[in-house]
């Protein structure tokens, strides 16, 4: 096992390298950098972008360089844990995304939560009592959640929570607790209004969960050891929970490696449609102005936890069945 | 003590002597201390008013502007969608050096006055006793740091002072008068420099000394700086002095400003807060210090989601990110809400202009569209009525892409030159142009054999412009020229022109239709590769001839010679008769068709808040948006009860 931990943690280096490169080909790709679009951005406004200093930001931050070179330059900076400067907020990456991670960690924690609390008890709810009413409606709006939008959802509910009851669109917490250390006002300020993207991101992401539930517990209900069991007079609760249960969560342990990065990134275009304070919006904006450092290293981070996560489901996986475990002629 | 007694003494005399030189000074009415200083005033944090203006005041006739005076107080909010917006509170507050008034006249207003010379030598005369807005005096010196220890900095900066400081290349010599009187001298005239400083982006010739002494190499220690360098986690001190310095972006809100309101809130955030500068030059008539308004709030919202926000009466204030698409939605919510829309125009040269590209590089189209007869006949074509009924509903200006009627170099006889529909004559230009044989369908054949079909490229960002080339493809259409309408995104769009792989684009017309003798005219003539009727010309004269390709048309060719002429002019006349050819050589040639100009441009106004004109323009040059219209005299009617 432990041979096993030390070459997958290997691997992640080339995998990382190959990443980066990727990373910075892709952002590379567009025409123009970030000072063309910015000018043409002004431009369209019918304004003048603030010139003076663009050959001055260009050559800091070799800008005049070919592109190998300033892929070196910046896969040498992130590793010493200098992320680079934003052109679009004139600051280092750091002090901009790191205000951010907290709200979105929070969010993304709980939107986990929800979705698990609510997909769980349906998804066994539907599984054992399959084909019944009760399976048919929690189905049907499981289906509704996963088929609308979360975007367009997020949209209809704040024009609606806005006519009909005068909330503010938008936004995490009274705007008078923005520029604030965090208190136990602000907190409360934050826990009222953290409850709709919350629920918005969490709706589509439950339906799924309540589907895979749901099928993952039916092969397992059908398999003879659970007739075994019953006919031996377990008590239905253990013949569930203890076996087939257990052994449906292999889909969802597998499924850990793609919850890391997005508790990070958290949902893009839902936290721009609620104008929530998070890292999602950063993100589309610093790809939409190339903002280059910015997006990079962004995406460079979310592309280091998808592998930790990887090696996190793997690492749980093995731990959990013994048949992954013993693949491969190992023995106990 | 002595000098405070000397200094009330010396004040009382010249209040009295502005008294005198102006019958409706201000001194004649008590100094009223706006109310929420009034407290820090008494407990000894801020010196009192009249210690806080300049001896001379600029005093503002809010009465004779049409205004109701105000009373001090009270908040506004705002939506802005990120960061860089922070620049809207330097175009709002609209302080400069020399301010233009709204008949485009330069007009003195941070300085005391400003004496020229033979166009060439500029005496800044500074108010006594102005102060920055942490209460150092400005003087002199702030002057010379800029010039001497930033603009003439070879770390600071690389590529020399700015343009507009180097008339021919030559830079000014510097020299100080006195505390409060500098003098630039150029050997040649210079007829950009008091334009630039009253830009809406203008060009700043001073800075903070006292302030950013402390990130300037030569002035403290290096290992200090070192150290602080090092805490601000920037390269080195260039980037931290830079950082520091951002006078146009208001982001750093430990540098003093001469700003109506100053930033108080360090970025990044999602909320800024600018507060009353209390050390502001302006008053009004009955003695208030002005801005009225203490603070004005900035929220940031997603750019695409301002005006649902503003609909649901989350700004006071707001023209921004606000479109005349928006203008149903806003009214019906104007309803609910406590606001009121009002419709204020935009003062683009054109709403929409279509750009033939005198650097295609297809030849065919290329000798056309450089043919004066297919550039008005292509003007010719297009019914403008129709568009502004059916995409306007009837609200705009039909025209070509000349002076709007708010500037003092309109002339109607260019708006109509060749920008009235007359399909007849535009197929006899083309038959004259020689494109006689037409196709089965009717379109017309190139000289080569191929069908007059050409793409017409957009960036496609406005309903406006996707809406009205429908319209435009139906005239050309009558004319025998196939247009096809092609959006690409906005960097591909304008690679595409300069390369010459465009032949037709359709853009905004020239960004200041009201400008003014004195506005410098680079619009009008190659400038940049900006400018897609003629991107190549622009980029050789951007680059000093490095890249793009030489002028090869006699009548751009004149604009450019008088460009030069306007750069040595030395009087308004004479500035006034060189636009005027110059104009005159645009309506004659069509480099540009417009369409339709004067479009409405919304603007929500608070019920609260006073003194927002019904009527104006909306643009970023001149006028800085709201900035010409004085925003430190908007107030709040409910300002006494919220403090």
């Amino acid at each position: 096992m432990l041979r096993y931990i030390a070459r997958r943690f290997l691997l992640m280096i080339p995998t990382l390298l190959i990443a980066s490169a990727l990373i910075f080909t892709v952002m590379e790709l567009p025409p123009g950098d970030f000072f063309e679009t910015f000018v043409s951005e002004m431009q369209a406004q019918g304004e003048k972008a603030d010139m003076s200093r663009v050959e001055f930001l260009k050559k800091e931050y070799h800008l005049d360089k070919p592109p190998v070179e300033r892929y070196f330059y910046w896969l040498a900076d992130f590793a010493q844990g200098n992320y680079g400067y934003s052109f679009e907020y004139q600051l280092p990456v750091s002090d901009i995304i790191g205000d951010k991670l907290i709200l979105t960690i929070l969010i993304s924690t709980l939107t986990i939560i929800f979705t698990w609390a609510i997909a769980f008890p349906i998804g066994i709810y539907s599984a054992t009592h399959q084909y019944s009413w009760g399976d048919y409606g929690l189905t049907f709006l499981g289906l509704l959640g996963l088929a609308i939008p979360h975007f367009l959802m997020a949209l209809v509910v704040m024009y609606f929570a806005n006519v009909w009851f005068g909330l503010s669109i938008g936004g995490l917490m009274e705007p008078e607790y923005l520029n604030q250390p965090m208190s136990m006002a602000k907190f409360t300020s934050v826990l009222k209004h953290i409850w709709l993207p919350v629920v918005l991101i969490g709706i589509t992401g439950t339906g799924g969960m309540i589907r895979a539930v749901r099928a993952n517990l039916l092969d397992e209900l059908d398999k003879q050891y659970v007739v075994t069991a019953r006919a031996k007079g377990l008590p239905p609760g253990r013949a569930l929970m203890k076996y087939p249960f257990r052994m449906s969560l292999n889909f969802f342990i597998s499924d850990i490696g793609s919850v890391l990065p997005s508790v990070v990134s958290g949902a893009e275009i839902v936290a721009i449609v609620l104008s929530l304070p998070t890292t999602g919006p950063l993100l589309v904006r610093a790809l939409q102005a190339q903002d280059m450092y910015l997006a990079g290293s962004f995406l460079m981070f979310l592309a280091i936890l998808t592998v930790i996560g990887v090696l996190i489901s793997d690492i749980a996986l093995a731990m959990l069945d013994p048949r992954v475990r013993l693949q491969g002629g190992a023995t106990k | 003590m002595k000098t405070g007694i000397n200094r009330r003494i010396l004040s009382f005399l010249m209040f009295a002597i502005v008294a005198f030189s102006h019958s409706r000074a201000v001194a004649q009415t008590a100094l009223v201390e706006p109310p929420i200083l009034a407290g820090l005033v008494k407990d000894g944090v801020l010196p009192p008013m009249s210690e806080r203006l300049p001896l001379s005041p600029l005093v503002l006739h809010v009465a004779e502007m049409g205004r109701e005076i105000g009373k001090s107080g009270g908040e506004i909010r705002m939506l802005m969608a990120d960061q860089r917006d922070l620049r809207i509170m330097t175009l709002y507050g609209y302080t400069r050096l020399m301010r233009f008034n709204l008949k485009q006249e330069l007009k003195p207003d941070i300085l005391q006055d400003m004496i020229v010379e033979e166009g060439r030598k500029f005496t800044l005369v500074l108010r006594k006793g102005h102060r920055w807005s942490d209460g150092t005096p400005l003087t002199a010196e702030d002057f010379r740091y800029w010039w001497e220890d930033v603009a003439n900095d070879k770390k600071l900066s690389p590529g020399g002072p700015p343009i507009a400081m180097l008339p021919d290349g030559e830079a000014p010599t510097f020299e100080i008068l006195d505390s409060h009187r500098v003098r630039y001298t150029w050997p040649s005239p210079n007829p950009s420099f008091l334009p630039a400083l009253a830009a809406a982006q203008p060009l700043y010739i001073l800075m903070p000394a006292h302030y950013m002494r402390q990130f300037h190499q030569k002035h403290v220690n290096a290992d200090a700086l070192q150290r602080t360098v090092r805490a601000a986690r920037v390269k080195d001190w260039t980037a931290l002095h830079e950082q520091k310095a951002r006078q146009y972006r208001a982001e750093n809100p430990d540098l003093p400003t001469l700003d109506p309101w100053r930033n108080r809130t360090a970025p990044p955030a999602e909320r800024f807060v600018f507060e009353r500068n209390p050390y502001y030059h302006r008053v009004d008539e009955t003695g208030q210090q002005l801005p009225y308004l203490d603070r004005i709030v900035i929220n940031i919202a997603t750019g695409a989601l301002i005006p649902t926000k503003v609909g649901a009466g989350d700004s006071d204030l707001q023209a921004r990110y606000l479109s005349f698409d928006n203008y149903t939605f806003l009214k019906i919510a104007e309803k609910r809400q406590d606001f009121t829309v009002k419709l204020w125009k935009r003062a683009e040269g054109s709403r929409i202009a279509i750009y033939p590209n005198l650097n295609a590089s297809d030849p065919v189209w290329l000798s056309l569209v450089r043919d004066v007869r297919v550039r008005k006949a292509m003007s010719l074509s297009i019914n403008r009525r129709d568009i502004n009924n059916v995409i306007f509903y009837g609200l705009v200006k039909e025209g070509a892409n000349t002076m709007l009627d708010g500037s003092p170099l309109y002339d109607p006889a260019f708006q109509t030159a060749h920008a009235t529909y007359n399909p007849a004559e535009a197929n006899r230009l083309l038959d004259e142009a020689g494109l006689t044989k037409r196709d089965i369908e009717g379109y017309r054949i190139l000289p080569d054999g191929r069908r007059a079909e050409v793409s017409v490229e957009g960036a496609g960002d406005s309903a406006d412009e996707t809406d009205s080339i429908e319209l435009i493809i139906d005239n050309f259409r009558a004319i025998g020229i196939r247009l096809l309408y092609r959006v690409s995104q906005r960097e591909l769009f304008r690679r595409r022109i300069l390369l010459g792989d465009t032949v037709l684009s359709l853009w905004a017309g020239w960004d200041n239709g009201l400008a003014g003798p004195d506005t410098e005219p680079e619009a009008l003539v190659p400038s940049n590769r900006g400018q897609y009727q003629w991107p190549r010309f622009g980029q050789y004269a951007e680059t000093s001839g490095a890249q793009g390709d030489k002028i090869d048309i006699p009548e751009v060719q004149e604009l450019a010679d008088l460009r030069v002429a306007w750069r040595k002019s030395v009087t308004r006349e004479e500035r006034m008769d060189i636009w005027r050819k110059m104009l005159k050589i645009h309506s004659d040639n069509a480099f540009i068709i417009g369409i339709v100009n004067s479009t409405p441009q919304p603007i929500i106004v608070s019920r609260r808040l006073r003194n927002v004109p019904d009527q104006g323009w909306f643009s970023f040059e001149p006028g800085a948006f709201l900035g010409i219209y004085h925003p430190e005299t908007f107030w709040l009617t409910d300002a006494g009860k919220r403090n």
